[in-house]
């Protein structure tokens, strides 16, 4: 994002007002792999799914799967917020998902391939359940995939 | 907070942060700050050099031998003349003159939205409310009916969708429908300039000021919450 300095007052002040954790050190694991022998999906917080799938609710704490072989027109946002612009992603779904970016670095062998990829919603307030079950949920299914870096991106 | 989750399960994680000043509390693992606006999280559409420049910088993160990691992205220039964040229907005046037939306009997108599906191959964020594009003058109407403040509904709300949450996924189609009906004719224009011409210019913006103006007089949470997403 632009810093926050350069932000409207009226989004500022949502996002100062956003409830955030406050951590004093973080989890860290480091790779067992050099980057080209990982397989690398994609986690997005900005509510995708694939479009024959069900929308996501506002505050909903579920997950999606969206399939590492899933075309890009099938893909479809139900975080709709409007204090985000959504024409870059009607123009480019990689500008959130880069799927496409990291097919092209698998055929490139810089990573070994886009594995399976999950969303959940973006903005949310609430997340004792997104914390207690569908992460754990999510990096259980990952783990299962084989997958070896999880890339996070928001909208 | 979803990266740690993943990281304390086990799996390494890199991640984008558009807002730095959240991600210092909140500490991922490893994340890059990127200077762009909301929705353009890796960059510019349509730009594959940067957005594997800034998949590159994320990724490099990994190297790092303990955490947490957070660097900036070096890029430190906007990415065109986007704004910060999308400007609101609050801060675009009507033009003097608009269209007042919704429906009309409606089926008048439609063919211009048509030609956005054939140029990109079909990829549309279309279809929340999974009414088909072919119905939205009925949409139209159906706004039209509840803005001027009648009892009124559509056979097509799915029975456990609220009537709120079926109006937000309306109004979300029916902005996707015109947004992706400009960008037919101009491929490059930016969110800025596309709101600026719904919001200022149609018969659909107008509305959808008075649908949001009826959900926000209501009581009902829902209802209010509903309104803040139509348009503010």
């Amino acid at each position: 994002m632009p810093r926050l300095e350069r932000l409207p007052a009226a989004n500022r002040k949502t996002l100062l007002s956003f409830p955030t954790q406050e951590n004093a050190t973080a989890p860290f694991v480091r790779p067992v792999k050099p980057l080209h022998a990982c397989r690398v999906a994609i986690v997005t917080t900005a509510g995708l799914h694939r479009r024959d799938d069900k929308a996501y609710g506002p505050g909903e704490q579920t997950y999606r799967v969206i399939p590492a072989v899933t075309p890009v027109a099938d893909i479809v946002q139900s975080h709709t917020s409007i204090g985000f612009d959504r024409v870059p992603i009607m123009r480019d779904i990689n500008i959130t998902f880069p799927i496409e970016r990291l097919r092209e670095r698998a055929a490139r062998g810089e990573i070994a391939r886009a594995a399976n990829n999950y969303s959940v919603m973006g903005a949310l307030r609430e997340t004792t359940k997104l914390e207690s079950e569908t992460a754990p949920e999510i990096a259980r299914r990952l783990r299962d995939d084989g997958t070896d870096v999880a890339l996070i991106t928001p909208t | 907070m979803l990266a740690r989750a993943l990281e304390a399960s086990g799996i390494a994680t890199t991640s984008i942060s558009l807002v730095r000043e959240h991600t210092e509390k909140i500490k991922p693992p490893r994340a890059l700050f990127v200077p762009f606006p909301f929705g353009h999280a890796f960059g510019r559409p349509n730009d594959a050099a940067l957005q594997h420049r800034v998949l590159a910088a994320a990724l490099e993160l990994l190297d790092a031998p303990a955490g947490p990691v957070l660097r900036d992205f070096p890029d430190d220039a906007e990415p065109g003349v986007e704004p910060p964040a999308p400007r609101q229907a609050s801060m675009i005046t009507p033009a003097p003159t608009v269209p007042t037939d919704v429906a009309g306009e409606v089926r008048a997108m439609r063919e211009r939205h048509a030609q956005w599906l054939t140029k990109s191959g079909g990829r549309t964020v279309f279809g929340l409310s999974r009414v088909p594009a072919e119905r939205f003058d009925d949409v139209a109407r159906f706004l039209v009916r509840f803005a001027a403040g009648e009892d009124t509904d559509m056979r097509e709300r799915p029975a456990d969708t609220p009537l709120p949450a079926f109006i937000r996924w309306c109004a979300d189609d029916l902005k996707t429908l015109y947004f992706e009906a400009y960008l037919a004719t101009a491929a490059d224009a930016g969110g800025d300039e596309i709101a600026q011409w719904f919001w200022g210019e149609t018969a659909a913006g107008q509305l959808l000021r008075r649908v949001r103006d009826r959900l926000d007089a209501s009581d009902d949470p829902k209802w209010k919450a509903a309104a803040f997403g139509v348009a503010r």
